[in-house]
């Protein structure tokens, strides 16, 4: 283990801190995660963008199984009214329990920015330790993807009054699902 | 007296209660959660590295223009260089106009502000629909930006139903919460209808034709997603040449922000990112990705001028505004420009938005220095304010000041002024020990608190009665007692004299010197500054001595800059340097000087003590004063809530300003209050005055001394 030691706590301690929460997981225990917690969030339907991983992980049948609606494409149509939003996402870093966006691709960032309750899943082998890290891996880049979204934790404001409040134009509630690695 | 309208605006922002309860709560909290933010970064590097970067940057401006337009293109974006504000908007106008874009959402751009955009593209009939909760809120109200980073904090949660009742015709309760979920609603179908997006960079990367966005609520991610068409405006300071030096301003922003490690989203787009065109299709394709580099000769006239080239290294974190307390009572409508506000305000609405402005705002300042500790950009925004000052004195001089300054810098008038004053006096004070209230026009000076008597023996007279009684001097020292110690706290001149005697250092009061210029100096009058500092470095005469004391920080800090104010004078440079270099502050001295062994009369005592602005930020020194009173046998000290921030005085501040000098000192008085002390220590004349004046118009019988006069009482030295 050594350096990857602590990893996965300090991600999640860290982003519990912006109020989202994760799970560390196997691929075959992922899908009963999603279902369980979109169950009890009560989301009915959701977008989701399929990778190798999503699909290795059996999102999709998990999650129509228990009667949950699921899109996996016109996500652009769909994600104006499904309350869930699930992607992959490719890096997270542990001491900010930050998670990254890295690609074109304009579904996973309309799910991760339009749905109430995002659930994005990442590989503990991807995640870094600090920030500073995830920059040196940006800049090592032969090419910068054309669209790089660091997310932190679900959208807030403290707009009105000073007061935080979480969720306002992106999702509501943020989770992420780590996937250790087989 | 300060502009009338200006006045007026500040007494209506000191009237709006939401603005005061939720900035100065927010102000209050700040410092705390800001250095909590920090915890494993090391700011003081961090703030390095964003000077050297965005110094890089400014010093190849072209480069990262030319270079940045290169590598965008290539990745499919379309750049726009404009040399003015009006190019900028003709630009866009036309870009909106080829493209039939009806709907436009935005996210806080503060360049587009500059442009004016949304007046006129709406003009053009173009409806621009911010995105940004607060700057939505404030568009309902017609209002501009109170703080940069929080805009609508003046309007509470009530305000803002009743804008959002009105705005869609549907009953809007008083429920933060419920008022966040309206927003999301109306926003949504917003961004989901619009034709572009504009959004404003926090950072544009040369080598790559990158550009950052750092938003919370999502807004900004909304924008660069949904519209097919996506166009950035940001100005030339944007710049850093590499991937990487990007990183050292992502550190610090959202640090010095809003307190946190990382905003909830920060987004990077390089060129034309991939866009759903149909949604019913579901097509795809890169999505029109516009950039426009404002480069108008405000921007430029900053990175010719050697004084102001650092305004480029300003990051828009907004820390300037939340350590200020001026700002912490009055936010950033008295500021008047709908774009920038604060101290680093003053400096961009000088260059970016008007002038005119500038030079009444600039005066606000308290020159407290706060700002410069937590500075991202590491600016000395107190130093350009001040030179913005010298500017504006210059252009248009006030004549009562100069009369004022004029007689204050003639040592003989100045000094027979106050020998008068001190007869005089006694007519206003109904034999109290303070003056509690003074007629008419002066009405102001003694708002919210009493003012001290002048001597009826300036120490002038008295200091030549004074024993010294050194058997073996190690040194001679010449003490500058400047106007506070020589004609009102004639005890704490004695007690300098007295404590340096006591560890072998005579001291000797040379007559010719007279007022510092400090007042001079911070009302932008140069000629008169340096009148002042070529009186003390002739009367002072540095060479024969071995220290120079001062027991008032704003004279030593004053007697420190004369080297810069005579920099062109070959007659008077060394001899400046000579007088700066061998004058301290009297604990620093008296600390350096090996200070004294515990002792003291062992009589319990709880002070509590407050940090002079310059003491503690100008010179580095809070440390010492501490260690020398707890190292005086008998004294307890209880550290107050907030101990380094301004006591309202600000020397000529608190005559000019008495409505905003007044609540600063009534916080003050508060703190000091709450820690129970039975005396209030300070090191600074003008403090004193400030704070006793204070306690006294609240009838508080707390005494506030000197640390100078404290070890000698505490030790039987007078």
């Amino acid at each position: 283990m050594g350096a990857a030691d602590g990893l996965y706590e300090r991600f999640d301690k860290n982003l519990q801190a912006v109020n989202g929460n994760s799970w560390l997981c196997s691929v075959g225990e992922a899908a009963d995660v999603i279902v369980k917690a979109y169950k009890e969030a009560g989301i009915g339907d959701a977008c989701l963008v399929e990778s190798p991983l999503v699909n290795e992980i059996g999102v999709k049948d998990a999650l129509e199984k228990a009667g949950i609606t699921v899109y996996t494409d016109h996500i652009r149509l769909h994600s104006e009214t499904a309350k869930g939003g699930i992607c992959e996402v490719q890096c997270g870093i542990a001491d900010l329990g930050s998670v990254l966006q890295l690609g074109d691709n304009i579904d996973s960032r309309l799910v991760a920015g339009m749905s109430e309750y995002y659930i994005g899943i990442v590989k503990l082998s991807s995640i870094v330790e600090d920030y500073d890290a995830m920059f040196d891996q940006l800049c090592a880049m032969k090419e910068l993807p054309s669209f790089v979204g660091f997310i932190t934790g679900p959208s807030r404001t403290a707009d009105i009054e000073c007061v935080s409040t979480v969720g306002v134009h992106g999702p509501l509630k943020l989770s992420i699902v780590v996937i250790a690695d087989i | 007296m300060a502009n009338e309208a200006l006045k007026q605006e500040i007494q209506s922002a000191l009237r709006n209660t939401t603005l005061s309860r939720t900035l100065g709560k927010f102000c209050e909290t700040y410092p705390e959660r800001r250095l909590k933010s920090y915890d494993g970064v090391d700011f003081e590097e961090t703030r390095d590295n964003i000077r050297r970067v965005k110094g890089y940057a400014a010093e190849h401006v072209d480069e990262m223009i030319e270079e940045f337009t290169k590598n965008c293109t290539a990745r499919g974006g379309h750049v726009f260089h404009a040399g003015s504000t009006d190019e900028a908007m003709d630009y866009i106008r036309k870009l909106v106009k080829e493209k039939g874009v009806q709907t436009i959402v935005k996210s806080k751009s503060m360049a587009s502000e500059e442009l004016h955009m949304n007046k006129v593209l709406g003009e053009d009939g173009v409806l621009v629909q911010e995105t940004d909760l607060g700057e939505f809120i404030i568009a309902l109200e017609g209002n501009t930006p109170v703080h940069m980073v929080m805009p609508a904090l003046h309007l509470n949660k009530e305000q803002v139903a009743d804008l959002f009742t009105d705005y869609t015709k549907e009953k809007n309760e008083p429920i933060i919460a419920e008022e966040v979920k309206t927003a999301r609603k109306v926003m949504r179908e917003k961004f989901t209808h619009a034709d572009m997006g504009i959004s404003g960079a926090n950072v544009a990367v040369a080598e790559t034709g990158t550009v950052f966005t750092m938003t919370n609520e999502g807004n900004g991610r909304m924008v660069g997603t949904l519209p097919k068409i996506h166009l950035y405006v940001f100005g030339i300071e944007k710049f850093v040449k590499s991937l990487s030096d990007a990183r050292y301003i992502f550190k610090a922003l959202p640090r010095n922000g809003t307190a946190q490690r990382l905003t909830a989203y920060l987004s990077l787009y390089t060129g034309a990112t991939e866009v759903c065109l149909d949604k019913e299709t579901d097509e795809k394709a890169p999505k029109e990705f516009y950039c426009v580099i404002l480069d108008d000769p405000g921007r430029r006239e900053i990175l010719a001028d050697e004084t102001f080239r650092e305004v480029y290294d300003c990051i828009r974190c907004g820390a300037c505004l939340d350590v200020c307390p001026a700002f912490s009572l009055l936010g950033g409508h008295v500021y008047g420009s709908n774009v920038y506000t604060g101290g680093i305000g003053t400096i961009l609405s000088h260059f970016l938005v008007s002038e005119e402005r500038a030079e009444q705002i600039q005066n606000i300042c308290l020159q407290c220095g706060r700002c410069k500790e937590v500075c991202g950009g590491g600016l000395h925004i107190p130093e350009m304010i001040m030179k913005l000052r010298e500017r504006s004195t210059r252009l248009h001089p006030n004549p009562t000041y100069k009369f004022a300054l004029d007689a204050v810098s003639d040592r003989k008038l100045f000094h027979s002024m106050l020998r008068i004053a001190s007869v005089a006096q006694p007519a206003f004070m109904d034999g109290a020990p303070m003056m509690r209230h003074l007629p008419m026009f002066l009405s102001g000076m003694s708002e919210g608190r009493s003012l001290p008597k002048i001597a009826q023996v300036p120490f002038r007279d008295v200091f030549p009665t004074i024993r010294q009684d050194v058997p073996n001097p190690k040194g001679k020292i010449a003490i500058f007692t400047g106007c506070l110690l020589d004609f009102v706290y004639i005890d704490t001149a004695k007690a300098v004299i007295k404590d340096l005697n006591s560890i072998g250092y005579l001291v000797d009061m040379p007559m010719g010197q007279s007022c510092c210029g400090a007042p001079a100096t911070y009302m932008g009058d140069v000629e008169n500054a340096v009148k002042t500092a070529k009186l003390n470095v002739d009367a002072m005469d540095a060479g024969n001595y071995d220290y120079i004391v001062s027991a008032c920080p704003t004279c030593t800090h004053q007697l420190r800059e004369y080297q810069e104010l005579l920099k062109d004078d070959p007659e008077y440079y060394e001899k400046a340097k000579e007088l700066g270099d061998k004058s301290y502050d009297f604990c620093k001295l008296f600390h350096m000087l090996g200070g004294l062994a515990d002792e003291g009369d062992d009589k319990e005592i709880n002070i509590t003590y407050h940090d002079s602005c310059h003491l503690k930020r100008s010179m580095g020194v809070f440390a010492e004063q501490r260690e020398l009173l707890s190292h005086t046998k008998g004294i307890k000290i209880t550290e107050m809530k907030e101990s380094d921030v301004c006591c309202g005085f600000g020397g000529t501040y608190s005559i000019k300003f008495p409505e905003v000098a007044s609540p600063i000192l009534a916080k003050k008085i508060e703190h000091i209050k709450e820690t129970g002390a039975d005396m209030v220590a300070v090191d600074c004349p003008g403090c004193m005055m400030q704070i006793s004046g204070g306690l006294d118009a609240r009838d508080i019988p707390m005494e506030v001394k000197h640390t100078a006069v404290i070890i000698a009482e505490k030790r039987g030295l007078m």
